[in-house]
């Protein structure tokens, strides 16, 4: 009976040992109490120098064992640099593994170490207050140990020459810092233009030239008069033709404002012309019987009528020549 | 046709009797007046065409001098009226008077009744006073208590104002500037004028004498003359263009000229214009008008009924540069 209670003492502490020694093989970087466990767990282990190591460290809270007690985590505080390590970056707090039954934290510290070795990184402190009634835990982790291996170098061989520089292939993405702002000043000028285009007014077409010229039109317009004699069925209107177009004529030959000028201004404003004012008499003839039919109902002796058209043909045949050398002049300079 | 060419001769040859006065006339003042020809002719469109004239010019141009020998020439009564700012509308029309031994209102009329008035200095006066003037000249009566006066015939106002820009000046409104036929610039004689005029007035024996050559019958004799001048409807036409040029300028290619007036001539400027330039036909001694009648007189007509845009006035340009280019544009029958 001994012997057989013996065996059952044996049999369970080694199961006890064998459980045991199997959690702690399961988590070998934990250390936990009834209600909070934290860890620390490195990608590796091995590194050559300067290379990272992410270790990301996790604290876990089981609510339902607190009973609604009020508790607040607090994650160790590293300084950046330890032992031989280096605290290149930390995380911030993640909690979104937390669920109805716990809450969870994780933070990830990326560590490095520029000295060859093996180095530990301290157990880590995880401390636990309850807001409720103002008690504290504190948890650690196991220490982490990182070797940091330096680059072999096989001293046997002859050194190698330098490599040559490595042509990286061309990517129209690695040049958009400089292409976006040109394709942008590029639009803006096509935009400008486009706009300017638009409001630029459209240049007016060239006027027509005329058919024929001032002289031709006059005396074409004078001879219809000699044709038709007006004056047998309107004497004011008549005149006023006649008038008209000697006024046209000046107008468009000679550049003189004819047609805005009184007899008296016209007069006075050939002067300056001598070809012109070289028939100042009939000019005047003709322009003040003209007034005074046109104004003063006055009606001129029929013989009158045809002594002014006569005067009016000689006028404009006496400008002839010299109308007909400004029109070969204007036609000349508008052909060059 | 033959019928009215004979009555236009006649007519013709009525006026070129008629307005022989005008030579006359001329020829008196002249004896005291030196330079200033354009003065003493507009004066006499506003005598013949029944019109007031607004004179603007700086003092000593013998704007005074003009209508007094004016007026002795004419043998008309003649009477001054100095604008002051504590000047009162009685001042001018006249006023009811206590007689104490009557025991009754006695009317005392005032210096507007004369047949030559110059208002002196118009624009010092305040507005009170200047439209007691205005409404004398256009009515040509005055009512002074219960009383209405009509005013002797010929009857003309000859305003004389400073440049607005003076200090210590009322400006005259629009309306009431309309009511002047004419508003001539006066401006300095040549230097041989001067030289005339210096001789005149240091002369031993005196200034000389105006005599009366022209009786006030004659000129009411030939304002009617005047109205019987003959106007063609081409020159009806052209003044029509001319006044309807200052309200629609882009009407006739003068869009540029759009912004540069605020208001054209009125009516009464159409009006006018056709008779200052009979008037000045009349004293052509021609019994029609012709385009240069129009020409004429269209300045002096024209200038103070033309309003000038604050923007016009920022550039320098004046109703006399508008009514140029006007001019230069409307075609001349």
């Amino acid at each position: 009976m001994k012997g057989i209670k013996n065996i059952l003492v044996y049999t369970l502490l080694a199961g006890l040992f064998i459980t045991g020694r199997a959690q702690a093989q399961e988590q070998p970087d934990t250390q936990y109490n009834d209600y909070f466990k934290v860890t620390a767990r490195p990608d590796t282990t091995s590194i050559r120098i300067g290379e990272p190591v992410k270790i990301g460290i996790t604290a876990r809270v089981v609510i339902r064992s607190l009973k609604g007690a009020n508790i607040k985590v607090v994650f160790p505080n590293l300084p950046d640099s330890l032992n031989h390590i280096e605290v290149v970056e930390r995380s911030p707090l993640d909690t979104t593994g937390s669920t109805e039954d716990e809450k969870y934290w994780k933070q990830t510290l990326t560590v490095t170490s520029f000295d060859s070795g093996r180095w530990e990184l301290a157990p880590m402190k995880f401390e636990v207050f309850s807001v409720s009634d103002g008690s504290y835990d504190s948890v650690f982790t196991d220490p982490i140990f990182i070797d940091v291996n330096t680059v072999a170098v096989d001293t046997t061989k002859a050194f190698k020459p330098i490599k040559p520089l490595r042509t990286v292939a061309w990517n129209i993405l690695d040049y958009w810092p400089y292409l976006l702002p040109l394709l942008l000043v590029i639009t803006l000028v096509v935009l400008y233009f486009a706009y300017w285009r638009k409001r630029k007014p459209k240049a007016a077409p060239a006027p027509a030239k005329p058919l024929k010229s001032p002289y031709e039109t006059a005396m074409e317009q004078l001879q219809l008069l000699e044709k038709e004699k007006p004056w047998n069925t309107d004497v004011k209107l008549y005149y006023t033709q006649l008038t008209d177009v000697l006024r046209h004529y000046f107008e468009q030959q000679f550049h003189i404002a004819a047609l805005e000028q009184t007899t008296a201004e016209l007069l006075q404003n050939i002067k300056p012309v001598t070809v012109l004012n070289q028939q100042r008499d009939k000019l005047q003839h003709i322009l003040t019987l003209a007034d005074l039919a046109k104004f003063a109902k006055l009606q001129p002796a029929p013989h009158e009528h045809e002594d002014c058209l006569n005067k009016a043909i000689e006028v404009v045949e006496w400008t002839k020549r010299t109308a007909a050398a400004q029109t070969e002049q204007s036609l000349t300079g508008t052909n060059q | 046709m033959e019928n009215t060419s004979y009555d236009i001769r006649q007519l013709n040859d009525k006026i070129h009797q008629a307005s022989s006065f005008v030579d006359i006339l001329n020829m008196e003042i002249n004896k005291v007046i030196v330079g200033q020809k354009y003065m003493v002719e507009r004066l006499m469109i506003g005598l013949l065409a029944q019109g007031h004239v607004l004179l603007e010019g700086v003092p000593g141009l013998a704007k005074t001098l003009s209508i007094k020998s004016l007026s002795s020439a004419i043998n008309a009564r003649f009477s001054r009226i100095q604008f002051t700012p504590d000047l009162l509308p009685a001042d001018v029309v006249g006023t009811m008077i206590y007689n104490q031994q009557r025991n009754e209102f006695m009317v005392r009329k005032g210096p507007i009744f004369a047949n030559f008035i110059l208002a002196d200095e118009i624009n010092r006066a305040p507005a009170k006073v200047q439209s007691a003037l205005l409404e004398a000249m256009q009515e040509r009566q005055v009512t002074i208590g219960d009383t209405t006066f009509k005013l002797d015939e010929p009857f003309l106002v000859l305003a004389t104002q400073n440049p607005i820009e003076q200090e210590g000046t009322y400006t005259l409104p629009e309306a009431q500037v309309d009511r002047f036929m004419l508003k001539v610039v006066i401006g300095y004689p040549t230097k041989e004028e001067e030289r005339h005029i210096i001789r005149q007035n240091l002369q031993p024996e005196g200034q000389v004498k105006i005599n009366p050559v022209v009786d006030p019958a004659d000129i009411l004799e030939a304002r009617k003359l005047v109205r019987q001048v003959y106007m063609d409807e081409k020159i009806e036409q052209y003044i029509i263009d001319v006044v309807f040029a200052t309200r629609n300028p882009e009407d006739y290619k003068l869009a540029k000229l759009k912004p540069l007036i605020s208001y054209g001539g009125s009516p009464r400027a159409s009006i006018n214009l056709a008779l200052a330039s009979k008037a000045y036909a009349f004293m052509k001694r021609r019994g029609y008008v012709i385009p240069e009648d129009v020409r004429s007189v269209c300045f002096d007509v024209m200038r103070h009924r033309v309003g000038l845009t604050y923007e016009a006035e920022a550039e320098n340009v004046t109703s006399e540069n508008i009514l140029s280019e006007i001019l230069n544009a409307v075609e001349v029958p």
